[in-house]
């Protein structure tokens, strides 16, 4: 493990919990579709929890987890008849929602879709809107419903709010989003023009004299300060982005000195670097998926 | 059909062949010249006729196939690109208003091609009407997710799409009551709400209904069906049977 200073070191206090992956490796993700049999297409999808969750289990020393790990439920409901109020469309209506479980954050989240909820749902739309093949299904619609069981942390929960705050977690939440709801629309067999999946990067500062550096797949909770960071959804098979969001201020971050880009487009190149990495798992779920599918028409009672 | 061709499967935007060798079918999308699955599923390849310069379709499964012997081998019929109802489509659908003009009904299964009728042969599907019942008995139709009306494809049968004959003198309440099983043909899409079905012909019409006592009725002729409890007879637009 590399030796990080932290500022808060105080005896008896617990302890912030750090990164122990290389900067470029991610999380291992579980991701199962066909969980939910009254939707046309579901998956949930888990990321693994950090290890210091594991060591704070075996030694407590605080009732305060350190640390949490996404975890959501998505379904595919559709393709269905559109409302009777909408008017004719010849493609796909594509509808996202994006719920909190009232428990998933450190803060409880209210009932109603907050403003952060919906904008990860408009966030989402754009991102599967260029990948599903809409002219297929004239009529009807298609409801993408997502909910968070286990969010991300913003931040450590011992740190005090500061100006580097930022919905840092949100963004690990919209990657999670965009890889389930790909998983679960390739269940429901819907015409995608391939699977996209989503990958976040961030530059991070973990003291004030260390140098800013990237890491994919970023853990808001072990790192001191996060200086931008940034999502894509990704498709691989075409090399094409169909959603980016990025945050903070890259620019002035200057990387080590071998690599010559700019702050922002390291941030782009290891965000599509962790969603290509997302990709593999997506693919031998929905693998998995279509096996189910087609060992079902083999092994299923003849009619 | 080349044989383990089933156990291979493809996911979405996987790379299935370049279009100068292959065509792409159903579940498949072009994109640079090349052909990728848009769907998780098997790869089917129907081969090319060997008379006409066509190439080898390439397509990616939908429909769950019932077992190897049934599937039919060469299908000429067109290409099934997803489940919904498209023009020329043979439905089911359940009669849930029948005004003076027009009938509502609430289509509950769009019938594969396999298991559509074949009006040129009718020794080809004798047990239609068997199906018919497995298809509206079986809860676990995978095309069939939605289970209330409101989450159903809502279709009319106009008045003057009912029959071929006297299409002037029908009367919609002679045609068709509130719960009976349709089996109709998409003629279009129709507004934003409605898909438009005809019944004009002798395979379309009523296949299951009810008598006023609440019993199944069976077909006597093109336009009567009867209890076998209490004897009475009651007009229908009635299928052929077999």
């Amino acid at each position: 493990m590399e030796t990080v200073k932290t500022k808060d070191s105080a005896p008896g206090a617990a302890t912030r919990p750090q990164r122990q992956r290389q900067s470029n490796e991610l999380r291992k993700i579980f991701l199962k579709t066909g969980l939910i049999p009254s939707a046309s297409g579901s998956s949930y999808l888990e990321f693994e929890p950090s290890p210091a969750l594991a060591a704070a289990r075996s030694t407590p020393k605080s009732l305060i987890p350190p640390s949490s790990a996404l975890k959501l439920a998505c379904t595919v409901h559709g393709p269905k008849p559109l409302p009777r109020s909408a008017t004719f469309s010849p493609n796909l209506v594509l509808t996202t929602h994006v719920k909190y479980a009232p428990f998933a954050a450190r803060k409880r989240k209210g009932h109603i879709r907050d403003a952060s909820e919906r904008d990860l749902g408009v966030h989402l739309e754009t991102a599967l809107r260029g990948v599903i093949v809409a002219e297929r299904w004239p009529k009807s619609g298609l409801d993408i419903t997502i909910t968070i069981i286990e969010a991300e942390d913003d931040r450590w929960w011992g740190d005090a709010p500061d100006s580097h705050d930022a919905p840092w977690g949100m963004m690990n939440v919209l990657a999670g989003c965009i890889t389930a709801a790909s998983a679960a629309i390739a269940d429901a067999r819907i015409d995608c023009l391939d699977l996209v999946a989503g990958g976040v990067a961030a530059i991070v500062s973990d003291g004030d004299d260390a140098a800013p550096r990237l890491v994919l797949d970023c853990d808001p909770a072990e790192h001191w300060s996060i200086l931008s960071a940034c999502v894509v959804a990704y498709m691989p098979s075409r090399d094409e982005i169909t959603e980016l969001w990025l945050k903070g201020d890259g620019s002035k971050a200057v990387l080590s000195a071998d690599d010559k880009r700019l702050g922002n487009e390291a941030l782009l190149d290891g965000a599509v670097d962790a969603a290509r990495g997302a990709h593999t798992v997506l693919a031998e779920a929905v693998r998995e998926s279509a096996e189910r599918y087609a060992g079902l028409a083999l092994g299923g009672p003849a009619r | 059909m080349v044989e383990g061709t089933l156990a291979k499967l493809a996911i979405p935007g996987q790379r299935l062949g370049s279009i100068a060798s292959y065509s792409a079918g159903p579940g498949t999308h072009v994109q640079n010249a090349n052909i990728y699955a848009s769907i998780a599923g098997p790869i089917v390849i129907d081969p090319a006729q060997a008379t006409a310069k066509t190439k080898s379709t390439i397509s990616i499964s939908r429909s769950i196939p019932q077992n190897a012997a049934t599937k039919p081998v060469t299908t000429k019929s067109n290409p099934k690109y997803n489940t919904l109802p498209t023009v020329d489509s043979v439905v089911l659908a359940r009669v849930t208003r029948v005004q003076k003009r027009q009938a509502t009904v609430s289509i509950l299964v769009v019938l594969d091609d396999s298991a559509a009728t074949h009006p040129l042969n009718p020794s080809h599907t004798p047990s239609d009407n068997d199906n018919v019942a497995a298809i509206l008995t079986s809860a676990a139709n995978p095309e069939n997710h939605s289970s209330s009306d409101e989450l159903r494809f809502q279709a009319l049968i106009r008045k003057e799409d009912v029959r071929v004959v006297e299409k002037d003198r029908v009367v919609m309440d002679e045609m068709f009551r509130v719960g009976d099983i349709v089996r109709g043909s998409v003629i279009s899409l129709g507004d934003q709400s409605f898909y438009y079905l005809t019944t004009a012909r002798n395979d379309l019409g009523v296949v299951m209904a009810r008598s006023e006592a609440g019993n199944m009725m069976f077909p006597v002729s093109w336009k009567e069906m009867r209890d076998p409890d209490t004897g009475l007879a009651e007009l229908r637009k009635v299928a052929r049977p077999f």
